[in-house]
């Protein structure tokens, strides 16, 4: 009965999914504005942004027992989310006889130090694969190349790739950070009809994927000349801090335009201030916290990309297999597996929340 | 005053409009009767629903809490087996875990350590922003928690504290369990061939079963789903209860059904368990029983009047029968009666009322010119007075009947009268008035013969028809003169003894 719901649900969603497919991945124009969707765009966009099905590849594993060693960035339900991809992928496994166990630790703040440490001490354990979300890609890759020169594998994996050059084995995630945080920016400027002044919320100073996404930013807000950004914050990846963050730009700016949001914490700290302090600035963010969904349905927040993080969490555990058993990317997985990410609107928001959280 | 007359077409018209008066009756009787039996019937449903639903809904609820209260009762078990055992790595927990899970059927046991770091068969992983109740610092008691999962998959987290458990040094706060909704849905289930339906919702009326509640709400938060269909203050109610884990029930209609769903709360979760039941599908059944009854009760009447109508028929034929046969044996008795009132009782002839009788007729016929050959004999006779004196009566009435034979031999063509005490009188027609003469020069050789012999002497005088008669009476008499004629040549004939 359990798997026929599960079926039934993932069935409709992939119907959905392969129909919005070419519309609704990461690809698509930036620009589309919310007023020009219908409603069958709406529920296209909204459930192909998390697909649920997956289905093991056909690679038969080497052995019975695997045993890996994921960290990431903080706390924060974003990576709940990617932990239960993980999780369908290890009951998948199970279900071939082969048995997963992992560990999957962050720290309650984000930190390089900390992460260096929690990927020291799993160094010396009898991990099969080490998976990292980096947090700080000046720091952490040196060390991931580290630990490959000692002949342990390491893969990264969810939101932020190690930099450039380092020798991590491969990468499961968002590749196009900089994209995400260009196309929500292009999404506000047209909203904003060019001109205006602009906020810029990151998350944790170093986090590739955080940086990347204020880049695109940057560079698609310095496309147009009566576009100005008067501020760029980091929050750290607290709530608390955006909130208060956003107070202060208001503050400084009281005739703000807008915000650009480049982490899960950010839009929903800045939605909440927004409203206490009834600016009328537009808010564009990433990912699918539930309360920014509450406020993307109340239109407070005008846009959101959402990762496809269950996909990203499936794949993980699919790659490390293939990377304990001594593979290296190519024909059987890519150096980096790229994972959508949607833009969704106000009129996406109730089906998102269904889809992620069940309205409840 | 005047009794009308009973006839049969009176007593078959009474018959048949009896027995249509008394179907009609039945008829209509049976008609009432349905209503009636209908009307009571609804009422009845819609108690039966209220009372169906509430039993139905406080029944599943109770369901729920029992699985609640056993998952507890087993992780208190699982807690104390895992105390029991020298628990000094990660592994050993694991495979601890998996054997609790594999002896206690549980879904998803683990436990938490101070730093919220839960510990499964097969993961370990930082938990806090997954499970609300981790929000505590130390738990104060066993707790139960709604943990939405991604995709809109819900399950029920049950926690107790562990107060006391240290594995690999580390201070264990907490152990859980998760059970699918989807679980408790089949554990509710049944098959009722989509007559009955149940959901779980939020305090907020979040569908957390995933089931649906009847056409109308379905899948769908059951208050934006009722918004608008209810009263509104019985909407409010409706949310008041929900916040204040309070049961009810509402009632309202769709597509012309009633539809009735009550709610409970499950208790200790925060949840309420709604049941709904269309009205209809009751209806429906005790309709197709009240059918069923009153297709047999119909069968009964029409058998019942078909019995009635062939036992009428029978009755009303017999009744003919028997009418016909006493009407007959009247006419029997009439025919008997007029026989004897027209009969000589002592020689068998016809007697003198039957001779005035047939006179009128006759008479009538006369005077219509309608019969020409007509004679009348007139006889009488001799010597009876002298053999009633003198050999008494019985010697009498032998000289009677003796003579009434001579007569009826000789005139056997015609019709014999007794008139009197020794008179007779003959009608000829047709055939015997054309024989008459031979008749009678016969019967007076006979006499005459007698005469010297002493046997029976009969003086006859007879007359014909004549142009001037009016009645039977003027040839009577005639014959009659002709008679008292004879009877003194017989007197002369008659030889001395």
């Amino acid at each position: 009965m359990q798997k026929f719901f599960r079926k039934k649900c993932i069935l409709m969603i992939v119907l959905a999914a392969v129909l919005a497919l070419a519309a609704c991945s990461s690809d698509a124009p930036a620009n589309e504005s919310s007023e020009n969707k219908t409603a069958s765009d709406t529920a296209e966009s909204a459930s192909s942004a998390v697909d649920f099905d997956h289905e093991l590849d056909s690679y038969k594993p080497k052995k019975d027992n695997y045993n890996f060693y994921f960290t990431y960035k903080t706390v924060h339900p974003w990576w709940d989310a990617v932990a239960l991809g993980m999780e369908e992928a290890q009951r998948q496994y199970l279900d071939k006889g082969i048995t997963i166990t992992y560990e999957y630790m962050a720290p309650e703040g984000a930190s390089a130090e900390d992460q260096i440490k929690r990927l020291h001490a799993a160094e010396k354990e009898d991990f099969d694969v080490i998976g990292v979300d980096v947090a700080d890609e000046k720091v952490i890759s040196p060390v991931i190349d580290e630990m490959i020169s000692s002949g342990t594998k390491v893969m990264t994996f969810s939101s932020s790739d190690a930099a450039e050059g380092c020798r991590r084995i491969a990468y499961v995630g968002n590749t196009h950070n900089y994209q995400d945080g260009a196309d929500l920016t292009e999404a506000l400027c047209k909203k904003l009809d060019y001109r205006g002044k602009v906020a810029i919320l990151v998350g944790s100073e170093g986090a590739p994927c955080h940086e990347d996404r204020a880049r695109g930013a940057a560079d698609t807000i310095a496309k147009y000349s009566d576009m100005q950004i008067v501020a760029t914050e980091y929050d750290r990846d607290s709530v608390d801090r955006a909130y208060d963050l956003t107070l202060k730009i208001l503050k400084d700016n009281p005739d703000l335009d807008g915000i650009i949001c480049c982490n899960m914490s950010n839009p929903v700290g800045a939605a909440r201030a927004i409203t206490e302090k009834k600016s009328d600035a537009v808010i564009v963010g990433m990912d699918h916290d539930e309360e920014a969904l509450h406020y993307l349905d109340e239109g407070v927040i005008y846009c959101l990309g959402v990762q496809d993080c269950y996909s990203i969490g499936f794949d993980t555990i699919q790659v490390a297999v293939k990377i304990a058993d001594g593979k290296k990317p190519g024909k059987l997985f890519p150096e980096k597996t790229n994972e959508i990410t949607t833009i969704i609107y106000q009129e996406d928001a109730a089906l998102m929340l269904e889809l992620l959280y069940g309205a409840v | 005053m005047k009794k009308k007359q009973i006839t049969n077409r009176t007593i078959v018209l009474t018959a048949v409009i009896g027995s249509l008066l008394v179907m009609a009756a039945v008829i209509a009787n049976s008609i009432w009767s349905t209503k009636q039996t209908a009307s009571a019937t609804d009422e009845a449903v819609s108690a039966v629903s209220s009372f169906y639903l509430e039993a139905m809904a406080d029944r599943n609820a109770m369901s729920v809490t029992n699985q609640i209260n056993i998952a507890f009762d087993e992780m208190e078990k699982a807690v104390a087996y895992i105390e029991e055992e020298d628990v000094d790595s990660q592994e050993e927990l694991r495979e601890t875990i998996g054997k609790i899970k594999s002896l206690l059927s549980l879904n998803r046991l683990a436990l938490v350590d101070i730093d919220n770091i839960v510990y499964t068969q097969y993961t370990t992983y930082t938990g806090r922003s997954r499970y609300g109740f981790l929000a505590e610092e130390q738990l104060s008691g066993p707790t139960v928690d709604t943990v939405s999962l991604y995709g809109s998959s819900k399950q029920l987290c049950l926690a107790i504290p562990t107060p006391g458990l240290r594995i690999m040094g580390k201070t264990i706060k907490a152990c859980f369990v998760q059970i699918d909704i989807k679980d408790i849905v089949d554990m509710l289930a049944v098959d009722d061939k989509g007559r009955t339906y149940f959901c779980i919702y939020s305090k907020n009326g979040g569908n957390l079963s995933g089931t649906e509640l009847g056409p109308v709400i379905s899948k769908q938060n059951f208050f934006d789903a009722t918004e608008g269909k209810l009263p509104e203050d019985v909407w409010e109610k409706a949310r008041d209860n929900f916040e204040k884990e309070k049961n009810g029930s509402v009632t309202f209609s769709h597509d012309g059904n009633d539809i009735t769903l009550f709610y409970v709360p499950i208790e200790g979760t925060g949840w309420e368990l709604a049941v709904l039941i269309q009205e209809s599908v009751i209806l429906d059944q005790i309709h197709g029983i009240s059918e069923r009854n009153i297709r047999n009760s119909r069968n009964q009447i029409i058998f019942t009047l078909v019995a009635v109508l062939l036992l009428a028929t029978v009755l009303l034929l017999e009744f003919r029968a028997l009418t016909r046969h006493k009407l007959e044996e009247e006419k029997e008795n009439s025919r008997a009666l007029h026989k004897m009132a027209n009969t000589d009782s002592l020689t068998g002839v016809r007697n003198k009322h039957a001779y005035t009788e047939n006179g009128a007729a006759l008479n009538q016929q006369i005077q219509n010119k309608e019969i020409q050959k007509l004679a009348v004999i007139v006889c009488d006779i001799n010597r009876l007075k002298e053999v009633n004196d003198t050999q008494g009566h019985a010697a009498g009435d032998k000289l009677i009947k003796d003579a009434c034979a001579l007569i009826c031999e000789q005139f056997s063509h015609g019709a014999v009268f007794r008139i009197g005490g020794d008179e007779f009188a003959v009608i000829l027609k047709d055939r015997g008035f054309d024989s008459m003469t031979e008749d009678i020069n016969e019967f007076n050789r006979i006499v005459e013969a007698n005469n010297q012999e002493g046997s029976v002497v009969v003086s006859i005088g007879w007359s014909i028809l004549e142009p001037d008669d009016h009645n039977l009476s003027d040839i009577f008499e005639r014959a009659d003169q002709m008679m008292y004629e004879r009877k003194k040549e017989l007197k002369a004939m008659t030889p001395a003894r």
